[in-house]
């Protein structure tokens, strides 16, 4: 365990602790193993990338790039004079996002950590030693993070806009941690209280996810973030503006160093102020209560309805065996269910989604939007199949990997009808929904000639969807341990894949060079659909008869 | 042992309810030190519930519990210096090494950091994990954190073991051990308080058995006197007799007919 710096910081402050009635030796084991633990989770940001070695220590609040280059991105909006409320709402705005999703996809397992009732507190440690170490620690996480994120831009609003806006911006900062820690401890209260933690639990993942998004999506933009602080937009006050904590935040500023001076400002710099503190005071008062309800987190979850009638009736529909269906179904419910893998498909699932038309609107802006419309700006709606890329790919990982001996002994006496049902569920589940959202905007956009070039292009990705199946090795579905060591394994096949994809693309472009080509295409591909699908599953194509091996 | 020896437990008048049931009715009891303690029933008959209100987990009960002989209510944790504790589930924080966490239990209980270190080193080693020492402890098997456990109750040379399933996972050669370091322990004059379900093991190393049920205690005594009681042989059945479950014999059947029913597949 490492000696962290914050503690030999704490150990300066120990007498102080003491007159609290604070145990500070034991404080200070305590905080040195909570962060020792931080340092071995893997935050979410970074999930998608490399994982840490075994067995290195790493600083547990390893200052991330990303958040630093968000730090330093912000800088663009204390720069510009004057127009504060306009460009500190969005400062603000960002920040608030960054910080509160962060907390609550790092830092509920921390704050909801179960574990420590049955270890800590048969333990002879009092309870303003523990509620300190609690508190300590969501301390020290929040001040790094926020140091990271606000700090750049900290330091250069003292040296451009002076010291009062240094000032107030600092004040506000604390007040914003305030906010967000108070208002998220307040929400899973209430999920807690009208709730099971399970609901808490897949809450958890959708934030997990919308951070993600808000990452992949945000860095794609992060080039226009500067034209937008360029933007002099005047930011007319309305009533609207009382219910964005991010407009409370600029108010000040506006109030004290612009030029408009409304009442309806001053309102808002007083909630800045308030709300957060009245918020923390509510928060203390409901501390017991939110101890007691994290015992709900333990408890077992009434029984769920069935919801399985809609992939039963698409089993039915779609597959040609008992057990391909049986597998389907499988594959469907898993992907409902297991949160890890939501959390690594779906993200992806809303990069799909939007990368078209981020490559549509870089084009948009050398000519009109006419002028796209009449162009084969739709081809980039091909990038939407990355989603089968990585869907493919993660289908193989479980968290609960090890009960994957099931299918050992269960009697399946040939692989493909597992292999079909996996993929089956996949394209039904993940692939179709993310088509149907696409093409119906894409209609909007372009129109409804776009209707057979539509088709064309389902098919395609039909046929696409096979081939990344085919290209990675062959694994049982949720029978692997996710590790990022053996996801490189993987880089070679998805760069194949992505050629592919794009070959796929300029297929269809070619065809459309040519008259009626499309009314060709389009039976060619049927074909090829139905042969690919009836040959890639066989046994006689995935070599070995037997079931892979399993790496348990 | 004498009676007249001060109790190290004593509860009166134990009553606890959950929002929606009692769970406890009116718990009465007394232990002593070198007893070892069996304390068995049904699920949910309120066994965990009585351990955890003496470790101060949970709040809320009426009657009185003292430990040491100091009421347990008066806010001071001290008395938990004394008392070692075996959950039923093998929680630990598991992205630790054994070292790790256990010089870290060691120093919650007031220990050295490097006597903590050097003493779990030892009793490791003992158990055949030296060369784990020094892994994390979510590559251990069941086995292994069961062991890890047992050492961190006992580090610290407690008088009193409160044990929940504590051989669970346990190989026979391990089990053994074990056995044999509670009964050396109660020779010492240490309490062991053992709740479990597998009968054989209760009734082979408990000097006293209780037994609880519906929240109340349905019997109390060493294993010869339970069998004056009762005409039944062993503590298993005992524990049928006076949990008043006698139909398991229908119930099996029912189970094995409904596994035969159907059509024959292949």
């Amino acid at each position: 365990m490492n000696d962290f710096f914050v503690l030999r910081l704490l150990d300066r402050l120990q007498g102080g602790f003491r007159r609290m009635g604070v145990d500070y030796p034991v404080l200070r084991s305590i905080l040195q193993l909570k962060l020792t633990m931080d340092g071995r989770r893997t935050p979410t940001v970074l999930a998608g990338g490399k994982e840490s070695k075994q067995n290195t220590d790493g600083s547990p609040f390893r200052i991330q790039w990303i958040y630093l280059l968000l730090g330093l991105a912000l800088i663009a909006f204390v720069v510009p004079e004057g127009n504060y409320l306009f460009s500190m709402s969005i400062a603000f705005g960002i920040a608030m996002f960054m910080i509160s999703t962060t907390l609550i996809s790092d830092f509920s397992s921390v704050m909801l950590d179960l574990r420590d009732k049955n270890i800590l507190f048969v333990r002879p440690v009092n309870r303003r030693t523990l509620n300190m170490a609690k508190s300590l620690h969501i301390m020290i996480y929040l001040f790094t993070l926020t140091l990271t994120i606000m700090g750049p831009s900290l330091l250069v609003s003292l040296f451009r806009q002076g010291v009062l806006f240094f000032l107030i911006y600092a004040a506000e900062v604390i007040l914003m941690d305030c906010l967000i820690l108070v208002f998220t401890g307040l929400i899973y209260l209430l999920i807690l209280r009208v709730f099971d933690g399970e609901k808490l639990k897949d809450i958890i993942n959708y934030v997990q996810i919308i951070l993600s998004i808000g990452i992949t999506v945000g860095y794609q933009l992060i080039s226009r973030l500067f034209d937008m602080a360029d933007l002099s937009i005047s930011f007319k006050p309305a009533w609207w503006q009382y219910f964005l904590a991010p407009v409370w935040f600029a108010s000040p500023f506006e109030r004290l160093l612009g030029e408009t001076r409304s009442s309806n400002l001053t309102v808002m710099a007083v909630l800045a102020l308030v709300i957060p503190v009245l918020l923390l005071a509510v928060y203390i008062k409901l501390m017991p209560l939110f101890e007691r309800s994290l015992q709900k987190l333990a408890e077992q979850g009434v029984g769920g309805k069935d919801s399985g009638r809609l992939p039963r009736r698409l089993s039915e529909i779609v597959c040609r065996s008992k057990e391909e269906a049986m597998f389907f179904r499988f594959t469907w419910s898993m992907m409902r269910n297991e949160r890890d893998f939501k959390l690594k498909v779906y993200p992806t699932f809303g990069l799909s989604l939007i990368l078209p038309f981020i490559f549509i609107f870089n084009s948009l802006s050398s000519g009109k939007m006419d002028a796209v419309r009449n162009s084969r700006a739709f081809l980039f709606i091909y990038f939407s199949a990355l989603l089968m890329m990585t869907a493919v790919q993660m289908l193989r990982y479980s968290t609960s990997y090890k009960a994957a001996w099931i299918y050992k002994a269960i009697p399946i006496r040939e692989t493909a009808p597992v292999y079909r049902g996996m993929l089956k569920a996949a394209v039904l589940r993940l692939l179709l929904p993310l088509f149907v959202i696409e093409s119906a905007i894409f209609l909007w956009l372009f129109g409804v000639r776009l209707v057979p070039h539509l088709i064309i292009v389902l098919l395609s990705l039909l046929v696409y969807s096979v081939l990344c199946f085919r290209l990675l090795p062959k694994a049982l579905p949720f029978s692997e341990k996710y590790s990022a060591a053996r996801q490189k394994d993987f880089t070679g096949s998805a760069f194949l894949q992505l050629f592919i994809l794009i070959l796929f693309a300029g297929l269809h472009y070619l065809v459309t060079l040519i008259p009626f080509g499309i009314y060709i295409y389009a039976p060619i591909l049927v074909i090829a659909n139905w042969w690919i699908w009836s040959v890639s599953f066989s046994d006689a194509v995935s070599e070995p008869r037997q079931i892979p091996t399993l790496r348990l | 042992m004498s009676l007249a020896e001060e109790p190290v437990i004593s509860i009166a008048g134990l009553w606890m309810n959950y929002s929606d049931r009692m769970v406890l009715r009116g718990i009465d009891l007394a232990v002593y030190p070198g007893q070892i303690i069996g304390y068995i029933g049904p699920n949910g008959a309120g066994k965990s519930t009585t351990v955890k209100i003496m470790l101060g987990l949970v709040e809320g009960y009426t009657g009185t519990v003292s430990i040491f002989g100091r009421d347990i209510a008066d806010g001071d944790a001290a008395y938990k210096k004394r008392i070692g504790y075996v959950p039923e589930v093998a929680e630990m924080y598991d992205s630790l090494t054994a070292r790790e966490y256990l010089t870290f239990i060691g120093e919650l209980y007031g220990m050295k950091r490097a006597e903590a270190d050097a003493k779990a080193e030892k009793l490791m080693g003992l158990l055949n994990l030296e060369r784990a020492y020094d892994m994390r402890i979510a590559s251990f098997s069941k086995g292994m954190k069961q062991k890890v456990l047992l050492i961190s109750s006992m580090l610290h040379d407690p008088d009193i073991l409160f044990l929940d399933e504590p051989l669970s996972g346990l190989d026979a050669n391990s089990v053994m051990i074990v056995k044999e370091i509670f009964a050396s322990l109660a020779a010492r004059g240490k309490t062991i308080f053992y709740s479990s379900h597998i009968m054989d093991v209760v009734e082979k190393i408990s000097s006293r058995i209780i037994l609880i049920d519906g929240g109340d205690i349905v019997a109390d005594g060493s294993f010869a006197e339970l069998k004056e009681q009762s005409k039944e042989g062993s503590l298993e059945g005992i524990f049928n007799e006076l949990t008043g479950f006698d139909k398991y014999r229908d119930i099996a059947g029912e189970f094995v007919a409904v596994i035969g029913e159907g059509a024959r597949h292949e």
